[in-house]
């Protein structure tokens, strides 16, 4: 994994899909608050895109007769509110990476206007985002660490990193579809038919990671879409699914 | 943009409308200004996805998916942030990348390295002048990059390698590999005139 300083220099391979899941959010909590960056990446991003150019192959006629007769029966997302590499942090799990200090520095400088109130609410989660870095860490190096992935129900991914000695999970949820107003995704923990919350996402939000307690021992880490304020129980249908055995 | 052309109601790829012009439209739900948009990128999505996946039925698998989430998300894409096109390649690129990467256990992977000469088979296509101009300057513009360079953008870009992996196929320090893959795009971005107005 990479130091603080490092993240800066992920920006090649990000532009190029070449991080890993876990590395990919790392870098994305960075240009979140480094507004240099996101212009570097967004010029680096739009380079590589270039690179489709040369590839031009004609599809099948039948593609195109395909695509349109499902687009008819899709229904589209609402507009962003926000920049789609920008998210606020209250729709975020997890506030700071490891570039927490020099990304805070640089939105607290961007932000000059609420300079006050940025620091103080960055000094607190500093506190605790570095603690929850350290867990991270610790589970992502563990020796017993175990990467698992899977494609959610209706796009994006889940990828799971398990430690059994540790007792912890991270997981990573990358570019889910918007689970619909007033609703979240929430993550459970199953013991063999017996599901237990392991957290709630806040509405709207689609991508994030969070640290996970108390997986040794069970067998299955699923997410469905529950009302914004949770449920005790899964109460429809799961969008993904991570055995954590085997 | 002139717009004399869509006056023929034939949806055509030479239709002189910009594409984000036609993304916006797209996110208002407008299912010719989408059929346009197809016939605009849908050579690229689809030869892009058949790079990286080496496998013309995945390559349509993925294509299908990569158009009907631009007609679902299309109200998110911000102009700022990038041209409308690259917004498509960017999300093409990823979703086939997930998909070669998903398929192939990692160890696996580094081990199959493909001859990098293996190219789409050039189709007979109606080619747009602009489009062309922009596939030569790209050829062009790589060749300008050092073999290092140009070996870690397109083992990643068009392998969908991660940078570990790169740096294992091309037996380079991992830090160098990075650090190739910015200077190089770099380079590649002032040889095209990329510019994003963030």
């Amino acid at each position: 994994m990479t130091s603080p300083l490092d993240v800066h220099s992920l920006a090649g391979p990000y532009s190029l899909d070449a991080l890993d899941d876990i590395e990919r959010e790392l870098f994305e909590d960075h240009i979140i608050a480094c507004e240099t960056c996101a212009v570097e990446v967004a010029e680096l991003r739009e380079t590589a895109a270039m690179l489709a150019e040369p590839t031009w192959a004609v599809p099948p006629p039948r593609l195109k007769t395909a695509v349109m007769a499902q687009i008819s029966g899709t229904r589209q997302s609402l507009p962003s509110m926000r920049p789609p590499t920008r998210r606020t942090p209250a729709l975020r799990w997890r506030h700071r990476s490891r570039s927490l200090v020099a990304a805070g520095v640089a939105a607290v400088v961007a932000a000059a206007g609420v300079y006050v109130v940025q620091e103080l609410r960055l000094r607190d989660q500093r506190i605790v985002a570095q603690a929850e870095t350290a867990r991270i860490e610790s589970v992502l190096t563990a020796p017993d660490a175990k990467l698992r992935a899977v494609n959610v129900d209706g796009g994006g991914r889940l990828t799971v990193v398990t430690s059994d000695n540790r007792d912890e999970a991270v997981v990573v949820l990358a570019d889910a579809t918007e689970p619909g107003p007033d609703k979240a995704y929430q993550l459970w923990l199953i013991q063999g038919s017996t599901p237990k919350s392991a957290g709630l996402l806040a509405p709207d939000q689609v991508s994030g990671m969070r640290l996970v307690s108390g997986v040794r021992g069970t067998n299955i880490l699923a997410m469905t879409i529950e009302p914004a304020a949770g449920s005790l129980v899964p109460t429809t249908s799961v969008k993904a699914q991570v055995p954590l055995t085997g | 943009m002139r717009s004399e052309d869509r006056a023929t109601r034939v949806p055509s790829p030479t239709a002189d409308e910009s594409a984000e012009a036609l993304l916006r439209a797209v996110a208002a739900g407008d299912e010719q200004a989408f059929a346009r948009f197809y016939d605009l990128v849908s050579a690229r999505v689809y030869g892009l996805a058949r790079r990286v996946l080496r496998d013309a039925a995945q390559a349509e698998e993925v294509a299908q998916e990569v158009m009907v989430e631009v007609w679902r998300t299309a109200g998110r894409f911000d102009q700022t942030r990038g041209s409308a096109t690259s917004w498509v390649f960017t999300i093409a690129h990823r979703r086939a990348v997930d998909r070669v990467r998903s398929e192939q256990a990692g160890a696996d992977r580094v081990r199959r390295l493909v001859p990098e000469a293996e190219q789409t088979p050039h189709d007979i296509v109606v080619e747009e002048a602009a489009a062309k101009m922009e596939r030569e300057s790209v050829r062009r513009c790589l060749k300008t990059l050092t073999v290092l360079q140009r070996e870690a953008i397109t083992l990643a870009y068009y392998s969908g390698y991660t940078y570990r992996e790169v740096a294992q196929l091309l037996d380079t320090a991992l830090p160098t590999v990075k650090t190739r893959m910015r200077d190089g795009l770099i380079r590649l971005r002032d040889c095209l005139g990329v510019e994003v107005a963030a």
